[in-house]
């Protein structure tokens, strides 16, 4: 493998830009979809009525940066790492509707996101050894 | 929910783990071959287009649920994905990786039930 970039090309940098857009357009493209949703419509399962929302652009723009910095990321870190990491957005986005609209968190969901934090801790763990070996 | 939107739900998380795969295929690509190359170019089309498929897919589910109904699906991505990647791109799965896989999987699902 060739020698890894750091500075704004590290890939671990550009995991977290990615999933940081992927948090972002998530919340856009909820809001744009509930904007504009009508089953009734022709197509609608198709979810192009969605793009009658000026929110659903603007979380095209972020998934479209994320998905950029993700392709850079897959040129380095392997799938099965890469991927079980990138879910970290599973958990923002719950703790993002709590922090930032104030919405409440059941004990249930809290246990939920303590286990997707033990099992990103159990992921990441490789992740020292595969530094040491490139 | 119908027998459609189940089918829907299925055909985004496969196109979507299908594309994750392709992606990294065409990525892999590069390192050895560069850019500049028809490999590259018609796998990034591929993954690009199964990727677009299931952005649109999703678009429309969400439309008709909640985020919080469509998110055990999305957790689900995560062990399907990191299986196809050890079968498929051959990438080493470790006992480690599968656990961590696994927790994830079963945080994502309870986060989406509460």
């Amino acid at each position: 493998m060739r020698d890894r970039p750091s500075g704004f090309a590290n890939p671990w940098l550009q995991l977290a830009l990615s999933v940081l857009c992927v948090f972002v357009s998530e919340l856009l493209l909820k809001r744009g979809a509930s904007d504009t949703a009508n089953p009734a419509q022709a197509w609608s399962w198709t979810g192009v009525t969605g793009l009658a929302s000026p929110l659903v652009w603007l979380g095209i723009i972020f998934v479209i940066i994320s998905f950029i910095s993700w392709l850079y990321v897959l040129r380095y870190i392997p799938l099965t790492i890469a991927f079980p990491l990138s879910r970290v957005v599973d958990i923002l986005v719950p703790l993002g509707c709590w922090f930032f609209l104030g919405e409440a968190i059941s004990t249930r969901r809290w246990c939920g996101i303590a286990l997707v934090v033990i099992g990103l801790a159990v992921t990441a763990k490789p992740v020292a050894r595969l530094e040491e070996r490139l | 929910m119908t027998l459609l939107s189940l089918v829907l739900i299925l055909l985004a998380l496969l196109t979507f783990v299908g594309g994750q795969l392709i992606l990294k295929r065409a990525m892999e690509s590069t390192v050895v071959h560069g850019l500049r190359q028809s490999r590259f170019i018609a796998l990034l089309g591929c993954g690009i287009f199964l990727m677009t498929i299931s952005f649109f897919l999703t678009l429309g589910l969400l439309q008709r649920f909640d985020l919080s109904y469509l998110y055990p699906f999305q957790g689900l991505s995560v062990i399907i994905i990191s299986v196809m990647a050890a079968v498929m791109l051959k990438e080493k799965l470790t006992l480690q990786l599968t656990i961590g896989a696994l927790l994830i999987t079963a945080g994502v699902v309870l986060v989406s039930l509460s």
